[in-house]
């Protein structure tokens, strides 16, 4: 059987010479839910208007469920589409909306209704289905949206930022609500968003796009830990990671010795092939510094800023010696501590990250032991 | 416009503005270019067209020596002058009463809105004949009030006031026009006036009248434009006399093609009444950059 | 004291502000309309009332001008004229606004090449007077044998001759997120079923607007049917009136006032049933642009 849904292949496309999409290659796998996310303008939007037909390739290859879609109208493709304005149809109703596709199709009414009704109960809209959108809540007409989409059975869901109209909480609420769905119905979803958070909690796998390229797709898990690359570092996980420049002061088998501006910090790691005196970056999420005593840890410098969000607290420490703007520390949510405090952090080697001058990752963790 | 593909197709777009470009270049572009060419000829209307002949600049230098097209030409100009800044005041002027949040304004609206939306009828104009008539409306109310009637369409100027006060009577389109930028203008520029400590009347030069500018230069063009080719008022009412004073030049032009046949010179007429027009558009076009105001850079919406 | 006093007047003054903006609207709004009061109650005088007093309300109301009106002096009833500006006016109408859609369609979203061109033409038709193409056309369409036929009066429309109403609904269409059109495409649409299962139900208003308009232009066209039509039954409404003041207007302006009233009874039901539309129509070509 085949397990892949959608294949992309050294796709490109440029408006009027400009590049948006420099040569993408990707694969989706049946029941998959692939979230792009990316800061705007990476190519998100249009990566996905391209997988819906809605734009048409300048170069490379589109499969979708085995066949070759790459000039395929939009509606022979097998997949629909959840815009993020919903798009719905204001002069039709809901059950009108949601029927229109298949209207179009020529399919029978009545096979029209029953399938409709369907929707209506998967999505909570029966006693809805007389409605126009404008007398819809924004949940409500995001369901549409979603209905509209099931109704065609396709093989590929496509959602475009389907949750930036909505409020925080409702967000939240929907969130929670296509993720059920996609657990209840299976079906492959692509999924952008410009939120990590999002991605973070909808995705089966991430794809992490900027200038329109593929920085690292995978596991949120995975791009977590172990991300490919400094972009791909700082722009998942929230707080973000801090990161402090920092020199290579020599390499063993399974050791790596880093110099900052508070002296040298070893750290484990294998494979990394990299010449004594580069120019690195040292990768440490909120969460991999800890509180410690003096002269047991490896960092020291002074609290500037406490955020107490109740179960957790961030502190922004300012570190000696470097030019750097504050590092984020998260700490328990009731950790006795004052701004203008000094302090000393220990780093958690196993979890710090290391990064060459143009980025990428500099080798790997010896233990590949996945730790909470 | 936006990228999207759907749009894309060159070869559908031409098919949508197909019906556009056949009849610009059949019923405009066609007859538009025929008529500077009959304006060289002496065609006339009872014969082929085969039997015309070309008289070079003739009929233009003819206009000269034509005192009925000088004084049709002054008549025009008179009337476009008086009509156009004296109506685009009185719009403004009724905008700015209605512009307020009261009880039936709404009312007023429709009211002052309607006579544009009929003054173009020859009803209207039959009406207008009668009301400006010897034993018409106006001179029963000014015997009521013990004043001698006046001959209203059988004298020159006093025909020439009832034409125009036709065309003032038709304010309302302005009129809307305005109120809508009226109502586009934020309300917070004058709070912030206010606090200033603006009178009103340097909020409506200082804020009213600069945000008012695009509309003001969209009513002008239009109202220049339509004046310059009223017919139905001056036909009907005076038949363009007493002594040709209401002989407005599209009267000119479809007398000397209809009743008198002269194509020739009726097609020059048509060709003089054209670069008049044009060349108040274009200079109200190029004035533009010195007097109107727009608020946002206009660009193109749409793309990604 | 003089500040309460000075208090006093001032928190009056929106009040007062009302009263003469209300002063001003009823005065100049009753002094406007009241040829149009005088039109309708002159239709129900006698000869005699009309000329003996300006005011508009009959002393003696009677129907003798509708009925006297209505036969006219020609040998047909003035119905046969209605009937005429309709078989001119609705054609026009339904053409004007099927061409007007279509091209506008094509110029709001299309890539086409020369768009800005043709645009900077379409505009052009706008304000180019129609009394220099008049000649030409005249002779054209007496080469096609439609001199004294409705034609020459609505076959252009079915071209989308007039630029403005082109160009009030592509600012309407822009107006539109394409996001709508893209899911109808997704949905299996081609352009033409977007165009008339999405965008047109959508641009209702604006269609509205158009037809209301160009019912309203026509019925006032005077100058067309003036060049074209020459047989008395063909006449329309507008020509009709203008031979009936010819031919009676020293005597019977009771008759002419009341078919006067009639050929407006159109245009007044229309206008005060769909105002909105016409200042929708009128404004949004002006201010959004």
């Amino acid at each position: 059987m085949n397990t892949s849904s959608v294949i992309l292949d050294q796709v490109t496309k440029s408006f009027s010479g400009h590049d948006v999409i420099k040569g993408v290659s990707l694969e989706v796998k049946k029941g998959e839910l692939v979230v792009f996310v990316g800061p705007s303008g990476c190519g998100k939007s249009t990566l996905l208007r391209l997988i819906a037909g809605l734009e048409t390739p300048s170069s490379g290859r589109i499969d979708i469920a085995g066949e070759n879609v790459t000039y395929a109208h939009p509606s022979k493709r097998g997949v629909a589409m959840v815009f993020q304005s919903y798009a719905l149809y204001p002069h039709m109703t809901v059950e009108d909306n949601i029927g229109f596709a298949l209207r179009i199709k020529g399919m029978p009414r009545v096979e029209i209704k029953l399938k409709v009704r369907a929707v209506a109960e998967t999505l909570q809209l029966g006693h809805l289905l007389h409605r126009l959108p404008k007398a819809l809540s924004g949940g409500q007409r995001q369901r549409v949206a979603i209905g509209r989409a099931m109704v065609r059975e396709p093989d590929v869901f496509l959602f475009d930022e389907p949750l930036s109209n909505l409020d925080a909480s409702l967000r939240g609420q929907m969130r929670v609500e296509i993720a059920g769905l996609h657990a209840r119905l299976g079906a492959t979803s692509v999924y952008v968003t410009h939120d990590q958070v999002e991605a973070m909690t909808l995705a089966d796998k991430i794809v992490v796009l900027n200038g329109g390229r593929i920085e690292q797709a995978g596991p949120p898990m995975e791009l977590y830990r172990r991300p490919a690359n400094l972009f791909v570092a700082t722009f998942i996980g929230s707080p973000g990671m801090n990161i402090l420049p920092a020199t290579l002061a020599g390499a063993e088998r399974d050791q790596v010795t880093v110099t900052t501006a508070q002296g040298p910090i070893s750290l484990p790691r294998v494979n990394a092939n990299i010449v004594t005196g580069a120019e690195v970056s040292l990768g440490l999420r909120p969460e991999s510094l800890s509180l410690t005593t003096a002269g047991k840890g490896q960092l020291s410098g002074y609290v500037n800023l406490i955020e107490r969000l109740g179960g957790e607290t961030f502190a922004y420490i300012a570190l000696k010696g470097f030019e750097a703007p504050p590092i984020i520390v998260r700490l328990d949510g009731d950790v006795e501590l004052r701004v203008h405090d000094e302090v000393h952090l220990a780093i958690d080697g196993q979890r710090a990250h290391l990064f060459g001058a143009d980025g990428l990752a500099l080798g790997h963790v010896p233990d590949t032991k996945e730790r909470g | 416009m936006s990228g999207a593909s759907i749009y894309a197709s060159r070869r559908a777009g031409s098919l949508y503005i197909a019906p556009f470009a056949i009849g610009f270049l059949l019923f405009t572009a066609f007859p538009f270019i025929a008529s500077f060419i009959l304006s060289l000829t002496d065609a006339r209307l009872q014969d082929q067209l085969g039997d015309a002949h070309f008289i070079g600049w003739s009929n233009y230098a003819g206009m000269w020596s034509d005192a009925t097209f000088r004084k049709s030409l002054g008549v025009t100009f008179f009337y476009v002058f008086v009509t156009v800044p004296l109506k685009l005041a009185f719009a403004l002027l009724i905008a700015v009463v209605l512009n307020f949040k009261l009880r039936g304004i709404g009312l007023f609206r429709t009211a002052f809105y309607l006579p544009s939306i009929l003054g173009g009828s020859v009803a209207i104009a039959v009406v207008w004949r009668f009301v400006f008539a010897g034993d018409g409306l106006v001179n029963q109310f000014l015997h009521g009030a013990g004043i001698g009637g006046v001959n209203w369409l059988g004298e020159p100027s006093t025909a020439m006031f009832s034409i125009i006060l036709l065309r003032l009577w038709q304010f309302g389109s302005a009129m809307v026009v305005f109120l809508a930028g009226l109502k586009a203008i934020p309300e917070d520029l004058y709070e912030a006036a206010d606090i200033d400590g603006a009178s009103r009347l340097r909020q409506f030069w200082m804020i009213t009248l600069p945000l008012l500018t695009p509309v003001l230069f969209f009513n002008f063009i239009m109202q220049i434009v339509q004046a310059f080719q009223e017919f139905n008022g001056p036909y009907i009412i005076t038949g363009g006399g007493p002594m040709k004073s209401t002989y407005l030049l599209p009267l000119m032009i479809y007398e000397e093609a209809f009743k008198y046949f002269n194509l020739g010179y009726s097609s020059a007429l048509s060709w003089v009444l054209f670069v008049i027009i044009a060349l108040f558009t274009a200079l109200a076009f190029w004035s533009q950059r010195f007097w109107v105001f727009y608020a946002q850079e206009r660009s193109d919406k749409g793309g990604h | 004291m003089s500040t309460a006093s000075v208090h006093g007047w001032r928190r009056h003054l929106p009040l007062i502000n009302a009263f003469i903006r209300y002063g001003l609207l009823i005065g100049i709004g009753f002094l406007m309309l009241y040829p149009l009061f005088w039109m309708i109650g002159g239709a129900f005088k006698n000869n005699h009332e009309i000329f003996a007093s300006p005011g508009f309300i009959p002393a003696h109301p009677t129907t003798d001008g509708f009925t006297k009106g209505w036969k006219t002096s020609t040998e047909y009833t003035f119905a046969t004229y209605l009937l005429n500006t309709m078989k001119i006016v609705i054609p026009k109408v339904i053409l004007t606004v099927i061409s007007s859609v279509i091209v506008a369609y094509g110029f709001a979203r299309f890539a086409i090449p020369g768009r800005k061109l043709l645009f900077a033409l379409l505009m052009a038709t706008v304000l180019l007077p129609k009394s220099v193409l008049l000649i030409p056309q005249y002779l054209m369409f007496r080469e096609f044998g439609w001199l004294d036929t409705y034609l020459p009066l609505y076959i252009p429309q079915a071209f989308a001759v007039e630029g403005f109403f082109v160009f009030l609904i592509i600012q309407f269409m822009r107006s539109l997120p394409v996001d709508m059109e893209e899911a109808a495409v997704m949905d299996g649409c081609n352009s033409f079923q977007v165009l008339t299962l999405i965008v047109c139900p959508v641009i209702l208003p604006a269609i509205i607007s158009v037809a209301l308009f160009q019912f309203m232009w026509s019925m006032n066209d005077f100058l067309q049917p003036l060049i074209y039509l020459s047989s008395v039954e063909k006449y329309p409404v507008a020509l009709a009136l203008k031979m009936s003041i010819d031919v009676t207007e020293a005597t019977s302006w009771n008759e002419i006032l009341a078919m006067s009233v009639i050929a407006l009874a159109p245009s007044l039901i229309l206008f005060f049933v769909a105002q909105k539309y016409f200042v929708e129509g009128v404004t949004s070509g002006a201010v959004k642009g």
